[in-house]
C-alpha cells in the first residue's frame, strides 16, 4: 500500500512524514511523533479521551487519519506547558484538583483550550456544555468545571 | 464506650487489643490540609507514563483474536494465512500456548481452571482464541482477520436460575460437577429461626442486581519481555498484587519469582478492575517468550469491555426482613444468586465482602444466606468499587424502604430507630466482623440539615400539586476499609478452602539521603487514587517537614516488600501504618545522632519546621539535612556500636491492624474488614412519567471516613463515586442476549454518564470518628458515593412515582426501565 | 481497533471526486467528517476498498439563501449549521435540533451531507428535513439530480443513492412567518441518538391549522413523514384535544425498530407524548 506524504504543524514545529492511509491520527501523535499525552481509550469516537485541535477546533483523534491533517495546524497537550512551566490551565487544574488518574485530562484540557481560545469569560453553563462531549470516570466532573473556571480568571490576570 | 456482642459470639478476648501508634488528634500539620497533588504535575504534562506510553527497542504488538460466540468446541484453528502476511511474527493457539504456559493464577477452591488463551472451549464471546504478534498494531489486527476458526456450537446459558439446572454440553466447567453451579451454601450467624418467630411483620422482596462494570477509561496492558540467555521476565503492566501476589504470573510461565520483575506504571483508573490482571500479564509474557522479542499487549476496548475479566456482581436476591410492628428489625434471611460468567477467579470473595457490612448500619440480630454461585457463557466477574458490598448496601436499603412502606413509617424514622448507637462501638456485627467506630445518626443528621429537608418535603408538595413526580430517597450505608486476606476464602467450604493466608500487609522502605530528602517507597501502583500525595502528608506530619522535602518512588517486585495495594479502600489506612512504622525507627537514629550533635539527650529534643531541636531552646537546633549528612559521612565521630552504622533508613511491613480468624464451624467470619466508614445520601429527582426519563434536581452525600488526610481528594472519591453509582443506578448495564452476545459491547451501549447526566451540584459533607485502630484513626473512603448512591435513587424515583405504585427492584433504572413500571402501574 | 487497509484518493474538485466516484463504484467510500465512517471502519464493521476524502473540495460547504430556499453544501459541518444566523432564521427547527446532535467535537467535524448519506434511523436531522420538505441535490460523473427528502431514505443506513452518486447540496424551504416548528427527543445520554425524536411544523390562520409536518427519529426507516396524523390534523382547530388526538395517532402508525434501549411498545409511547408535546410547542411558536 503506498504511503501518502504529509506536511503539518505539531505544536508549532512543522513535520514532514509518509503514512499509511489508515493511519488515525491518535496513532500517528502518540507513536511516530512521541508525542504521548493524547491518550486513546475507545477508538470509536465516544470517550474523547484522545481529543486535540485542528486548526483551532477539538476533534476526536481516533476518528481522524493522519492524511487528513496534512497542511493542518494540530495542538496537543504536549505543548501546552511552556518554557519548562505549567501554563495558566494547567495550574489551574492542579490546584482545584481537576483530575485523578490523569487519562482523560489531556482530552479535557484541550476542550478547555478551544472554548477559552474562543470564549476568554465563557459562563458555567457553556464550560459545563463543552466539559459534557468527553467522559471521565473517577472526578465526577465538578471539578473539572471549577478548574477552567479558574483557568479564565488567571488568564484574565485575576489573582485569588 | 462498651463494645457490643452478638450472643452467638464469645466476647473475651474476641477483640485485639490497638496497636495504634498515633492516636486522632485535634490539630495536625499537614494531615487534613487540601494539599496540591504531588502526582499531578507529570500528568498534566503527559509525562504520566501509563503503560501505552512506554516503548522497548524492537518491541512488537500483540492482538487477540476472540470469539464470536457465547459457547462452542474449537474444532480447527489455521493460522496459515495469518503467518504468512508481512510483518507477522508469531501466531498462537490456544493449544500452542498451553504447551509453554500453565493456567493462570485464580483463588477459588477448588480451581475454576482459565488459560490465557481459550485451549479447546470458547465460554463467552469475546474470549480470546489465538493471538498474533506483529510489527504493530494494524498489521496484528489484519493478521487476526486471516484466522480461520471451525467451532461446533454448544448450548448457551445466561440465565443464572437456568444455570442451575443446566446439564450436558450446557455445563461449562464438566470437571467441576453435573450442572453450572459453582458453588452452593448457607450461612447462618446467629438465631435466625428464633428471631423469625418472634417477628410480628416478615417483608419479602425479590431483587436484581444488574451487571455493570468499572470501565476505567484507560485498558489493562502489559509490556514483557523475556531475556533467553537467563530465563527472566520482565514486565511493565498496570496491575495492583504485583508486591502481593505478582510471582503467580511466574508460576503460570513456569518460572520461580528469580526470574520474574514486574514494574508498575501509573494506571489510568481501575475502580478495581485492575486489581490483578494476570491474564494479560500472563498472554504477554507468553508471547514474548514465544516471539523472541518484547511484545506490548494492551487491550483495545472492545477487548476489554467483552474480556476483562472484571465485570461488577450480578445478582438475584430474594429476602425477608423480620421487623416488629413498631419498626425493630430483628433478622434479615435471603438467597442470592450470583452469575459469576466463565470463570471464577475470586471465588465468592464479593460475598465474604457482603458479610464485613451485612446488617449495615442496622441493629439486625441475625443473618441468614443462601449462596449459590453460578457459571453461565458471560465474561467472568472480578472487581467493581464495593466488591459485592455495594450491592448489599443496597439491597437493605431496599429492605429498609420496604419494611417503612408496610409499616407505614417514614423511611427515616425506621432507620434511626434501628442505627447502632454513638456509644455501642466497637460494635460486633452477627457475621463476626467488627465495627470500629462510627455515629450514624450525626452522619444523618449532617445529611438532612445540608439538603434542608423540609425545603426538598416542600419542592416535592408544590411539584406533585402541578402534576410532577418529584420524590425524595434516602440512604444509610456502610463503607467498609481495609480488607483482611481471610475473606478470599473464608466462603470456601472448610473441607477444601484452598489457600487459606491471612497476611494483608503494606510495606514501606523510607529512606533520609544525606540531603535530608526522604525518600519513600511504595510497594504499590498509582491508580487514581493519591498514594503518592497520602504518603506525603503523612511523612510530614511524621517528621514536621515541608511536602517539598519528601520523594515518592515505586519498587518493582525485584525490590519491593509485601504490598497488598490499593483495593477495598485500604491503601491510605495501610500506608500510614507503613510509615509511622518504619518512620519511629529513622527518627530514633534521627534524635540519636543530633542529641550526640547538640550534646543534648534524645528525649530532650523534637522535630520541628524541618529541623530537629531542643525542647524550650529555640537557637539550638540542627536542618535534618544537617543531622542526615552528618549520620551518612561522619561514621567516625559518632560512638561505637551498631546504633550510629553510617545511613538513616528503614523497613516496615504494616499488617493488617484488626483481623482475626474465622471460627472453625463458620459461625461468625471472625473480624475480616473492620475499619468502618458510613455515609448517608440524599436524593431529589423528578421523573417524567411518559418518557421514563429521571432528572436528579439535588444531591447530598455525607461520609464518615474517619480522620481525612486531605479532604479535597476525598471529595473527589464521593463524588466520583457518586458519578459510578448513578450509572449503575440509571445507565449501565452488559446485557447478554439469549444467544450469549453482549449486545452492549461499546461505549455507544454501554453507557457511562456524562456531566450532562449529572445533578448540578453534588454537596459533600464530612463527619469524622477517627479509628481506635488505625495510625491517626483514618478510615478509607476510596470506594466513596458508589456505595449509597443506587439506594438513594432507587428510593427517590420509587417516590416520585408513589402515584403508580412502582418498586424499583431491579438495576439499572433505565428510562425503558422506568416506563414499564409506570405503565404497569397505570394498569393496575 | 485499527481500520483494514484501503487506497487514499483526495479530489481537489467535485468533478475530480464524482470521477473517482465512477470509477470505483462500490469499492469507494466517500470520507467527509468521518464521525459515522471512522468508527465502523475502526471497528472493522466495513473495509472499504477506497475511501475518497472530499474535505478538500472546495465549494461544497456553503450556507446561502437563494429564490425562498436555505441552500447547505453537503460538506457543511453541523457546528457552522448550528451556529448560522442564516439557519436560525431560515430553519430554526435544524437549530432546536442539533442542540441534541452529539458532542461539540463531533459536530465540528461531521457534515450534513454525510450524515444523511449514512441514514441512521436514530439520527435527528432526517427527521428535520423531512419534516421541511427539503430536496437533497445528488450528482453523480454523468448527471444531477433532486430528490425529496421524503424519499431520500429507503431504510436503515439505506438511500436512494445510486453507485457513484454523492450528495453535493440540501435546500430547504426558508421558514415561513406563521410557522412554528418544535424538536423534541428522547435519548438516554445528552447527545446520544434518539429513542424516539419528532419534528413539528404548524401553521395555523383563522383559528385553524393549515400545515402540519410531522416526521419522526428512531423508527425502522429515517425521514418518515406522518402523513395520516398530518391528514387529521390540517383544516381543522388545532386544540388540546386535536394535539391529544394526534399523538395518540403518531403511536399507533409509527413503525418502531427494536433495541436493547428501547423496544416498539416503549418507542410507540415516546412517539405519543413527543408528538403531543412538540405539537403544542410548535404551536406557541406560530402565534
Amino acid at each position: 500500500m503506498a504511503l501518502i506524504p504529509i506536511s503539518l504543524k505539531v505544536n508549532g514545529t512543522r513535520f514532514e512524514r509518509a503514512v499509511e492511509p489508515r493511519r488515525l491520527l491518535s496513532d500517528f501523535l502518540r507513536e511516530d511523533l512521541a508525542l504521548k499525552a493524547t491518550h486513546v481509550g475507545c477508538e470509536h469516537g465516544v470517550c474523547g479521551v484522545c481529543t486535540v485541535l485542528v486548526d483551532g477546533q477539538a476533534v476526536r483523534s481516533c476518528l481522524s487519519f493522519a492524511v487528513q491533517a496534512d497542511g493542518c495546524e494540530v495542538r496537543t497537550a504536549d505543548g501546552l506547558a511552556q518554557g519548562g512551566k505549567l501554563s495558566a490551565l494547567q495550574q489551574a487544574f492542579w490546584e482545584k484538583h481537576g483530575l485523578q488518574c490523569g487519562f482523560c485530562t489531556p482530552g479535557m484540557l484541550m476542550l478547555a483550550t478551544e472554548l477559552l481560545e474562543r470564549n476568554a469569560r465563557p459562563t458555567k453553563a457553556q464550560i459545563e456544555e463543552a466539559i459534557s462531549s468527553n467522559l471521565c470516570r473517577c472526578t465526577g466532573y465538578y471539578n473539572i468545571v471549577e478548574s477552567v473556571q479558574r483557568a479564565a480568571e488567571l488568564m484574565q490576570g485575576g489573582a485569588k | 464506650m462498651t463494645a457490643t456482642f452478638p450472643k452467638h459470639i464469645p466476647a473475651e478476648g474476641y477483640i485485639p487489643p490497638s496497636r495504634q501508634q498515633e492516636p486522632a488528634r485535634k490539630q495536625y500539620k499537614y494531615i487534613g490540609q487540601n494539599l496540591k497533588r504531588v502526582e499531578d504535575p507529570r500528568l498534566l504534562t503527559g509525562h504520566g507514563q501509563y503503560i501505552d506510553d512506554i516503548v522497548l527497542p524492537g518491541m512488537a504488538h500483540a492482538a487477540v483474536l476472540r470469539s464470536d460466540r457465547a459457547h462452542a468446541r474449537i474444532k480447527r484453528i489455521d493460522t496459515s494465512k495469518a503467518k504468512a502476511l508481512a510483518g507477522v511474527y508469531l501466531v498462537l493457539t490456544g493449544a500452542e500456548a498451553k504447551e509453554m504456559t500453565g493456567a493462570t493464577a485464580q483463588f477459588a477452591s477448588p480451581p475454576v481452571v482459565q488459560y490465557c488463551l481459550a485451549v479447546d472451549r470458547v465460554r463467552h464471546v469475546g474470549e480470546a482464541v489465538a493471538a498474533v504478534v506483529a510489527e504493530n498494531r494494524y498489521i496484528a489486527e489484519d493478521a487476526c482477520d486471516l484466522i480461520e476458526v471451525e467451532y461446533q456450537d454448544l448450548p448457551v446459558v445466561v440465565d443464572p436460575e437456568a444455570a442451575m439446572t443446566s446439564t450436558g454440553d450446557a455445563v461449562l466447567h464438566p470437571e467441576r460437577g453435573p450442572n453450572n453451579i459453582a458453588q452452593q451454601r448457607t450461612f447462618t450467624f446467629g438465631p435466625v429461626k428464633e428471631d423469625f418467630a418472634k417477628a410480628e411483620v416478615v417483608v419479602k422482596r425479590t431483587l436484581r442486581w444488574g451487571r455493570s462494570g468499572a470501565q476505567p477509561l484507560e485498558t489493562v496492558g502489559c509490556i514483557a519481555s523475556y531475556e533467553p540467555g537467563s530465563g527472566k521476565f520482565t514486565m511493565y503492566t498496570n496491575s495492583s498484587f504485583l508486591n502481593y501476589v505478582g510471582w503467580l504470573v511466574g508460576a503460570s510461565l513456569g518460572v520461580s519469582a528469580s526470574k520474574l520483575n514486574l514494574i508498575p506504571v501509573v494506571t489510568g483508573g481501575s475502580f478495581g478492575s485492575k486489581i490483578f490482571t494476570h491474564k494479560v500479564m500472563t498472554l504477554a509474557g507468553t508471547l514474548a517468550r514465544a516471539a523472541g522479542r518484547p511484545v506490548k499487549y494492551l487491550e483495545d476496548r472492545l477487548d476489554n469491555i467483552t474480556s476483562c475479566d472484571n465485570h461488577g456482581s450480578d445478582r438475584l436476591y430474594r429476602c425477608e426482613l423480620a421487623l416488629k410492628r413498631d419498626g425493630t428489625m430483628l433478622s434479615l434471611r435471603f438467597q442470592v444468586i450470583d452469575d459469576y460468567g466463565a470463570y471464577f477467579q475470586f471465588g465468592v470473595g464479593t460475598h465474604g465482602n457482603s458479610l464485613c457490612q451485612i446488617v449495615g448500619p442496622y441493629r439486625i440480630n441475625s443473618i441468614q444466606m443462601e449462596l449459590i454461585a453460578v457459571l453461565t457463557n458471560k465474561c467472568q466477574q472480578g472487581a467493581y468499587r464495593g466488591f459485592g458490598s455495594e450491592v448489599t448496601n443496597w439491597m437493605l436499603e431496599r429492605m429498609a424502604d420496604a419494611a417503612a412502606d408496610e409499616l407505614k413509617m417514614d423511611p427515616i424514622e425506621l432507620r434511626r430507630k434501628n442505627m447502632i448507637q454513638p456509644d455501642q462501638f466497637p460494635y460486633v456485627i452477627p457475621s463476626g466482623n467488627v465495627y470500629d467506630s462510627g455515629n450514624y445518626p450525626s452522619v444523618l443528621e449532617e445529611a438532612l440539615r445540608i439538603a434542608d429537608l423540609p425545603k426538598w418535603k416542600k419542592l416535592r408538595d408544590e411539584a406533585r400539586a402541578q402534576g410532577r413526580c418529584v420524590g425524595i430517597g434516602v440512604a444509610t450505608c456502610q463503607e467498609r476499609s481495609v480488607f483482611s486476606a481471610t475473606e478470599f476464602w473464608s466462603l470456601n467450604g472448610t473441607e477444601n478452602p484452598g489457600f487459606t493466608l491471612t497476611s494483608s500487609p503494606e510495606s514501606t522502605q523510607l529512606r533520609i539521603d544525606p540531603t535530608g530528602t526522604i525518600h519513600v517507597t511504595l510497594g504499590s501502583p498509582f491508580w487514581g487514587n493519591s498514594p503518592e500525595t497520602m504518603a506525603t502528608q503523612i511523612v510530614a506530619e511524621q517528621f514536621q517537614v515541608d511536602p517539598a522535602q519528601v520523594n515518592i518512588v515505586y519498587a518493582d517486585t525485584q525490590s519491593g516488600f509485601n504490598s497488598t495495594g490499593p483495593g477495598g479502600s485500604r491503601f491510605t489506612v495501610m500506608i500510614a501504618g507503613a510509615i509511622v512504622g518504619a518512620a519511629k525507627q529513622v527518627k530514633d537514629k534521627l534524635l540519636r545522632v543530633a542529641g550526640h550533635m547538640m550534646e543534648a539527650d534524645a528525649g530532650d529534643l523534637e522535630f520541628r519546621v524541618g529541623k530537629i531541636g531542643v525542647k524550650g531552646v529555640p537557637q539550638k537546633e540542627k536542618t535534618i539535612g544537617e543531622v542526615a549528612l552528618f549520620a551518612h559521612y561522619f561514621r567516625l565521630n559518632l560512638p561505637e556500636g551498631d546504633a550510629f552504622a553510617s545511613g538513616l533508613d528503614a523497613n516496615y511491613v504494616y499488617d493488617h491492624p484488626l483481623t482475626t480468624m474465622p471460627a472453625a464451624d463458620r459461625s461468625h467470619l471472625g473480624i475480616f474488614y473492620p475499619i468502618m466508614g458510613h455515609m448517608c445520601h440524599l436524593a431529589l429527582v423528578e421523573v417524567d412519567p411518559k418518557t421514563g426519563k429521571v432528572a436528579i434536581l439535588d444531591y447530598v452525600a455525607v461520609h464518615d471516613a474517619g480522620t481525612v488526610v486531605n479532604p479535597m481528594t476525598l471529595a473527589g472519591h464521593i463524588r466520583g463515586g457518586t458519578a459510578q453509582g448513578i450509572g449503575t443506578a440509571l445507565y449501565e448495564k452488559f446485557h447478554y442476549d439469549e444467544s450469549g452476545q453482549l449486545v452492549t459491547g461499546t461505549f455507544a451501549d454501554y453507557l457511562i454518564p456524562t456531566l450532562a447526566e449529572m445533578p448540578a451540584a453534588i454537596r459533600v459533607g464530612h463527619v469524622e470518628t477517627p479509628s481506635p485502630f488505625t495510625e491517626y484513626g483514618i478510615k478509607g473512603g476510596g470506594e466513596g458515593g458508589r456505595m449509597g448512591a443506587p439506594g438513594a435513587l432507587s428510593r427517590a424515583i420509587e417516590d416520585a412515582l408513589s402515584q403508580y405504585g412502582v418498586r424499583c427492584d431491579e438495576l439499572p433504572l433505565t428510562p425503558r426501565k422506568v416506563r414499564e413500571l409506570v405503565r404497569a402501574g397505570e394498569k393496575r | 481497533m485499527k481500520p483494514a487497509p484501503f487506497e487514499y484518493i483526495r479530489p481537489g474538485s467535485l468533478p475530480e471526486a464524482l470521477e473517482a466516484l465512477a470509477r470505483h463504484a462500490s469499492a469507494g467510500k466517500i470520507l467527509a467528517g468521518g464521525q459515522s465512517l471512522v468508527p465502523m471502519m475502526n471497528l472493522r464493521l466495513v473495509k472499504p476498498a477506497v475511501v475518497i476524502d472530499i474535505n478538500r473540495v472546495p465549494g461544497l460547504a456553503d450556507i446561502r439563501v437563494d429564490g425562498g430556499e436555505l441552500v447547505i453544501g453537503a460538506l457543511a459541518r453541523h457546528a457552522a449549521l448550528l451556529g448560522s444566523e442564516v439557519v436560525a432564521k431560515h430553519c430554526p427547527l435544524m437549530v432546536e435540533a442539533y442542540a441534541c446532535v452529539a458532542h461539540g467535537p463531533i459536530r465540528n467535524r461531521g457534515t450534513l451531507g454525510g450524515n444523511i448519506s449514512h441514514a441512521d434511523p436514530a439520527s435527528e436531522m432526517p427527521a428535520v428535513l423531512a419534516a421541511c420538505d427539503a430536496t437533497i441535490g445528488v450528482r453523480s460523473a454523468k448527471k444531477a439530480r433532486a430528490i425529496p427528502a421524503t424519499e431520500f431514505f429507503t431504510g436503515a443506513l439505506a438511500t436512494a443513492l445510486a453507485e457513484g452518486e454523492m450528495v453535493t447540496e440540501i435546500r430547504i424551504p426558508a421558514a415561513k412567518p406563521g410557522q412554528g416548528a418544535a424538536w423534541l427527543e428522547t435519548a438516554n445520554r445528552q447527545g446520544d441518538f434518539a429513542m424516539a425524536g419528532v419534528a413539528a411544523i404548524v401553521a395555523v390562520a383563522g383559528g385553524k391549522c393549515t400545515q402540519a409536518s410531522i416526521a419522526v427519529a428512531g423508527m425502522e426507516r429515517p425521514g418518515v413523514r406522518l402523513s395520516a396524523v398530518e391528514k387529521q390534523l390540517v383544516g381543522k382547530a388545532l386544540d388540546d384535544a386535536a394535539i391529544a388526538a394526534a399523538g395518540s395517532l403518531a403511536s399507533e402508525v409509527v413503525r418502531p425498530s427494536d433495541s436493547y434501549h428501547a423496544d416498539p411498545v416503549y418507542k410507540r409511547e415516546l412517539v405519543q407524548a413527543l408528538t403531543t408535546r412538540a405539537l403544542a410547542a410548535a404551536r406557541e411558536r406560530a402565534r
